[in-house]
């Protein structure tokens, strides 16, 4: 059973207006709409409860009223239909969803969404975290750079600093933070909140360079700690997930830098990048073919779940 | 203790919503000592709040589950309000202690919103399999 969650009608977008995607509003939107979409997922399977041999749901990470949202319908139906769960990590369910969707065999990984950046790699049963951003994730830094320059949250505010940045001329210097496998947001969003009003008033640059000039810095910085831990491992794929990962001047930069190494990049279509319930199945899967089961009791979500806690019993 | 009285009146009618397939008013009642603002500024020496939610379902199968289903996430402020849930024959009850009034109602609310997601899973997508 595969359904990828959709947003109705670009709530998406008026949930972000605020100051980004508030708890408790996410979580009305999901428990208005789970059960339709359960429903749906059934009907447009063919399936019936009884075909069903596990449920998986996000455990965490997350935001703790959308998480729960979610997790009490799982742990209902699975008492309903008595059948096992299967609590799976946001960052696994990107990660498998990538190397099944791709067919990389053991990429090195740049998951990069609002709100998260991490470049994990396996190793020994662990995706382990090699470089993260020690503040906030790299969407979280965008969608905040939109706001400051009253861009528009529709469809995305990631879409339209893409769509802008391709119209920037001028490439302004901005704080370029990389601190060893590690990367910084915060101070580049200081700067862009004190000057860029003040630049854009004196016609030293327009906001269509300012995106530019965005996108460039924050993207060669997740190249350079991509790279940082390709090198160590020796690895010759690369694969990009998380919503980010739809940004095409990413993925360009991103397969230069693969490119210059002999290695194969590999990213999906915005179905995959962006977060859906399909890679949460996907990856529920996996663990539930080798063996793993969430008892009720240990089911509750959690809002902080490290990629690296998670015993990946399933590959070599 | 004005508040929760309120937030017991609709609670009742919350839960009767709620509760549909259970049939019935289940009784929300909420003892526990007044407190104005002198007192509260008087902090924790005071008794805690504790505010009880008895939800009756129509089988002890499915007051399980809802247990099953309710019981496994933590407070998200758990020095300050705590809940413990039980089954009592066909009967979940719910049990707050609180040191925060502001803080306690939000619980209970919320607790309420995902009660209400549960019964209307298990209308839609029940009853229970046979074991």
């Amino acid at each position: 059973m595969a359904r990828c969650w959709r947003t109705r009608g670009g709530l998406t977008s008026r949930l972000l207006a605020q100051v980004g995607f508030l708890p408790g509003d996410t979580a009305r939107h999901h428990r208005a709409v789970i059960l339709d979409l359960l429903q749906e997922a059934l009907t447009e399977s063919g399936l019936t409860s009884q075909d069903i041999d596990c449920i998986a749901y996000t455990k965490g990470p997350g935001m703790g009223a959308p998480l729960v949202s979610v997790a009490v319908v799982a742990r209902t139906v699975a008492q309903l239909w008595n059948k096992p769960l299967v609590g799976v990590n946001h960052c696994i369910g990107h990660i498998e969803m990538g190397r099944l969707i791709t067919g990389a065999t053991s990429p090195t990984v740049l998951y990069v969404s609002g709100g998260n950046t991490q470049v994990i790699a396996y190793s020994e049963h662990r995706y382990r975290i090699f470089g993260e951003t020690i503040d906030i994730a790299v969407g979280n830094c965008l969608d905040r750079f939109a706001r400051v320059l009253k861009i528009s949250n529709d469809p995305s505010p990631g879409y339209n600093i893409e769509q802008m940045a391709k119209r920037g001329k001028k490439l302004v210097e901005l704080p370029y933070t990389v601190k060893g496998m590690d990367v910084s947001f915060s101070g580049i969003l200081s700067f862009i909140e004190d000057v860029a009003h003040r630049m854009l008033a004196t016609g030293e640059c327009t906001p269509e360079d300012l995106c530019f000039s965005l996108q460039e810095t924050v993207f060669a910085m997740l190249v350079e700690i991509t790279e940082r831990a390709m090198a160590h491992c020796g690895s010759q794929e690369a694969l990009i997930v998380g919503g980010v990962g739809c940004n095409v001047r990413l993925q360009e930069m991103m397969a230069t830098m693969c490119q210059e190494r002999g290695a194969r990049l590999f990213a999906t279509d915005e179905r995959f990048c962006i977060d859906n319930g399909a890679m949460i199945a996907q990856a529920g899967w996996e663990m539930f073919r080798a063996g793993h089961r969430t008892p009720l009791s240990d089911s509750g979500v959690t809002q902080r779940y490290r990629t690296d806690e998670v015993e990946v019993t399933w590959r070599d | 203790m004005r508040d929760a009285d309120a937030d017991a009146g609709s609670c009742r009618g919350g839960v009767d919503t709620a509760a549909a397939p259970a049939g019935g008013a289940p009784p929300a009642h909420a003892p526990g000592p007044g407190r104005d603002a002198a007192s509260a500024a008087r902090g924790s020496r005071m008794r805690p709040h504790i505010f009880t939610l008895s939800v009756p379902f129509p089988t002890p199968l499915e007051a399980e589950i809802a247990h099953g289903s309710l019981a496994p996430d933590a407070e998200p402020h758990q020095r300050v309000v705590g809940k413990d849930l039980t089954v009592s024959g066909r009967i979940l009850v719910v049990r707050w202690k609180a040191e925060d009034c502001r803080l306690l109602r939000i619980s209970v609310i919320n607790f309420l919103d995902q009660l209400s997601l549960v019964v209307r899973t298990m209308q839609r997508f029940g009853p229970p399999v046979s074991r």
